[in-house]
């Protein structure tokens, strides 16, 4: 009876772990480091049953297996979409999923590759000056609105411009690409925007005051057609367009059908495409809260993305009709030091931070061997990757040694001590898998070095706001899915202070510094790639984080869909135009 | 009746005016707003958009701009949403009103056959059958049986959809639109009841025990009444008045969405909505939202009051 009773009660301790952990991950850019935190089964070890599954796309084995509804589909793709919330404005929306619905809307001049290299779109090229101030916008011939309306230079320079309104309340930060006479449309000192220049419908010319790698993918944006979105703008207004958000023009390859709330967007295929009308007719994204594998299996969904680990895995191989993608995430993991904590100000005690925590561990505990360690601020699907530094493996003799020569020496009840000031550090994290598996594990490894490690969980908002105020000695998040390696390193600059992803507190580097500086003045990557490089070999000798880890992200699609490829850096959307349901 | 009608009013007004205080501080305070959410943003635009947002302002002043929009009609746009409130409180709470109706409508119904039933038969097997399955029903969470019923009725066995409110990319209207969004309230509709009805049930069969001891139902049944009669006409309807209070109560509970539920079924309601915002700490569309919620709380009160004053003349002689 007790036997029974203690099943009864695991089994609805799952049941609740499966609610709960329903955040649906890897769909969407995640606009909040929630991503870093997902849960299933707390107490499964590292799978072993699964071991067969490879990243990349792990195709269908038994394609009679499929159900009904999925097979009887031939004009419509389904996919899953954790809860879009109307704004279908690539410029104005503040919730990554709606970033999903516009992305099959909008198109972007430029897009990037699966390594996040920059590759033409709606342009069909691009010069940049020698001086690489200059960029030279060339679009596509007879390119069209999915009204059939043209696009021109001319919407290419109205959707610049209005990124400098003063009104402009988005999140896209265009003065990062520092246009030549922003700033002064921006404070209302001049009437047009200096450094835009339509040459001829198909030309654009923009000048920047300054050289920045991130320029080119910020400048080639999506584009906002100005007949459209711009016949009431007068500058210092852009209220009007919040009237506009629910009913999108673009030039992407599907145009938006309908929006029901909370249930789904629906999508036609845009006849005016560059591409071509893709070829499925109907395309819709429905909004499910986490995994939703019920819908696969149902056969009501062709698409959607899950939580990754062993159970989720097998659950899908078992049903034998859908391809199963696993790829390695653009975001990593990560917890931060204070640095303005008088300890932390040694870089031997930061290093013996991170030698004395087992990540590995931690990481098969949370993620059932789906993660892998970081020792780079970047994934290693960057470009920018490299493997060329301290691998910092797991070696408490090794920060026992770096806090001795630090000077922290073991106090009469085993606490490090120095200058009469005893080694305790407080932890801050988010409620989740990952923090549960951390906590216990981190606890154990710094006690045995001798440093008294204090955690407490709590609400993110609050880990935030916390960690802002500098009311913290360690914290852990996420970042969001990084393009750009700079979007993965840019908060170690003293510049930038406390600002960037959730800032360091205080961490400061010439050397860095400069390091920053340059990996953002060449738009030649190979360049970029030493000079990251290096700029990682100098953040692994001074860490500014302890890296945890790459998650990997797990989605599977009907096996009948083809060409579908998620991407790391664009999710679904880059596949949308080229899809075929067999 | 008017001048206990306007104190009545006053009363509420004066509630609602502590509770707004109490909502927009207890958000205000709370750490971390919209802007700070956003992690892309660079220090210097977070103060700029602050400023926009108008949240750079004194949390005093904040609150007086709020109210005073309120107080119009205006609870201002949702940050995340971009859209009025109201308009956007209007998209989903419909669908969570719908769903709650329903399964208090069958609740009740239940409830009450069942409680009078288990009462008129006290100690008997079909008495103790009830009380058991009260119990096991009060006792299993909602995501445990809603998973369970998913996993047979819906992936299993093909009886019902397996959540939503219609199927994927139905353009159906009229009739069989709504045949449509009936069989998607199959499932969640009987959780929420199934897991309601215990509360519920025990309620009104202690209330038709006690009722059944008192003299007058005894003078009904001594008079020769036949049994029915007795049961349904002198001590149902007397059993019954309480309730009335309990029903005030339920009218918040109609619009305020079951959260898990929802979560469970899909079902575009408003309590998915509101967990959102609340991750993002969206204070406009929060805020609003538990306004209105105490708004519904002091309006159910009252009425619940009103129709009591009604129902039961003792009341209205005080």
């Amino acid at each position: 009876m007790r036997k029974r009773l203690s099943q009864i009660i695991s089994t609805l301790l799952l049941g609740t772990l499966l609610v709960t952990g329903c955040s649906s991950e890897g769909s969407a850019p995640a606009t909040s480091t929630q991503t870093a935190t997902p849960s299933a089964d707390a107490t499964a070890p590292a799978a072993s049953k699964v071991q067969d599954i490879k990243d990349g796309i792990n195709l269908a084995t038994d394609l009679s297996k499929l159900p009904e509804a999925a097979a009887k589909r031939t004009d419509t793709f389904i996919a899953g979409l954790t809860e879009p919330g109307g704004v279908f404005n690539p410029f104005f929306y503040h919730n990554g999923y709606d970033g999903n619905v516009t992305s099959a809307i909008f198109e972007s001049l430029v897009d990037v590759d699966a390594t996040g290299k920059p590759v033409p779109k709606l342009a069909e090229k691009w010069d940049v000056s020698p001086d690489q101030l200059t960029y030279t916008f060339h679009l596509r011939p007879n390119l069209k609105f999915s009204d059939g309306s043209p696009l021109t230079a001319e919407d290419v320079a109205f959707t610049l411009t209005i990124l400098h309104d003063k009104t402009y309340d988005g999140e896209t930060d265009i003065f990062v690409a520092s246009i030549k006479g922003g700033r002064e449309y921006k404070e209302r000192k001049a009437n047009t925007i200096e450094g835009i220049k339509v040459i001829d419908p198909q030309k654009i010319q923009i000048t920047t005051e300054k050289v920045n790698a991130k320029s080119l993918v910020l400048l080639g944006g999506q584009v906002l057609s100005k007949a459209y979105y711009g016949k009431e703008y007068k500058p210092g207004n852009l209220e009007y367009l919040r009237t506009l958000h629910g009913k999108p023009l673009g030039a992407g390859p599907y145009k938006l059908e309908a929006y029901i709330p909370g249930q789904e967007v629906r999508y036609l295929a845009n006849e005016h495409y560059y591409k071509g009308k893709p070829q499925v007719e109907h395309f819709i994204y429905k909004t499910t809260e986490g995994d939703a594998l019920q819908f696969i299996q149902t056969g009501e969904m062709d698409y959607n993305s899950f939580t990754v680990n062993s159970d989720n895995i097998e659950q899908l191989q078992e049903l034998g009709y859908v391809n199963i993608n696993l790829y390695t995430s653009s975001a990593y993991s990560y917890i931060k030091f204070n640095h303005s904590k008088p300890f932390f100000k040694d870089k031997r005690v930061r290093q013996a931070f991170i030698y004395g925590l087992d990540r590995q561990k931690i990481l098969d505990l949370t993620y059932q061997g789906y993660a892998q360690v970081a020792n780079v601020p970047i994934s290693p699907v960057s470009w920018a990757y490299t493997e060329d530094v301290n691998p910092y493996a797991y070696n408490p003799e090794k920060a026992k040694q770096l806090l001795d020569e630090a000077g922290w020496k073991p106090g009469a009840d085993g606490i490090r001590e120095k200058d009469g000031q005893k080694l305790i550090v407080h932890y801050y994290t988010t409620k989740g898998k990952l923090g549960e598996v951390l906590i216990p594990i981190a606890k154990e490894n710094y006690k045995e070095l001798g440093i008294q490690f204090e955690a407490e969980m709590m609400d993110y908002n609050a880990v935030l706001a916390r960690t802002e105020k500098g009311d913290h000695d360690l914290a852990s998040f996420s970042t969001t899915m990084l393009i750009d390696p700079d979007d993965g390193v840019d908060a170690f600059s003293t510049k930038k202070g406390k600002s960037g992803f959730t800032g360091t507190n205080g961490y400061s580097n010439a050397k860095v510094d400069e390091l920053l500086e340059a990996g953002l003045s060449t738009l030649d990557i190979e360049k970029r790639k030493a000079i990251y490089k290096d700029l990682y070999k100098e953040l692994s000798d001074d860490p500014p984080y302890i890296l945890l880890g790459y998650r990997k992200i797990l989605s599977a699609h009907n096996g009948k869909i083809k060409g579908l490829e998620p991407n790391p850096f664009t999710g679904i959307s880059t596949s949308l135009p080229g899809i075929k349901i067999e | 009746m008017t001048s206990y009608f306007l104190k009545r009013v006053f009363y509420m007004a004066l509630t609602l005016f502590g509770a707004s205080i109490l909502i927009f501080f207890l958000y205000a305070l709370t750490p971390g707003d919209f802007v700070d959410t956003s992690l892309k943003l660079t220090a210097e635009r977070k103060l700029e958009l602050k400023a926009m947002y108008g949240l750079d302002k004194p949390v005093v002043e904040r609150y007086f701009i709020w109210m005073k929009n309120a107080l119009q009609g205006d609870f201002g746009y949702s940050l995340q949403y971009q859209q009025p409130v109201m308009s956007l409180l209007n998209d989903y709470i419909w669908n969570s009103f719908l769903l709650a109706i329903t399964s208090t409508f069958f609740t009740w119904l239940i409830a009450i056959s069942i409680g009078v039933l288990s009462a008129a038969r006290q100690h008997s097997w079909f008495d103790a059958l009830v009380t058991i399955g009260v119990f096991a029903a009060m006792s299993l969470p909602v995501f445990f049986v809603g998973l369970l019923f998913i996993k047979l009725f819906a992936v299993d066995a093909k009886l019902f959809p397996a959540g939503g409110m219609m199927m994927i990319g139905s353009k159906e209207t009229g009739l069989t639109y709504a045949w449509d969004v009936v069989q998607h309230m199959f499932l969640p509709v009987t959780v929420l009841t199934l897991l309601s009805v215990g509360t519920l049930t025990r309620y009104f069969r202690t209330n038709m025990l006690e009722v059944i001891q008192q003299d007058f139902v005894r003078t009904a049944r001594a008079k020769g009444l036949k049994e029915k009669v007795v049961l349904h006409k002198h001590a149902l309807r007397n059993a019954l008045l309480p309730a009335i209070t309990l029903l005030g109560f339920e009218l918040p509970a109609l619009f305020g969405g079951a959260i898990i539920t929802e979560k469970i079924f899909n079902w575009p309601g408003v309590g998915q909505l509101y967990m959102q915002a609340f991750s993002v700490r969206d204070y406009p569309l929060l805020m609003g939202f538990t306004m209105f919620l105490a708004i519904l709380t002091v309006i159910g009160n009252l009425s619940a009051d009103l129709l009591y004053r009604v129902a039961d003349p003792r009341v209205r002689l005080k």
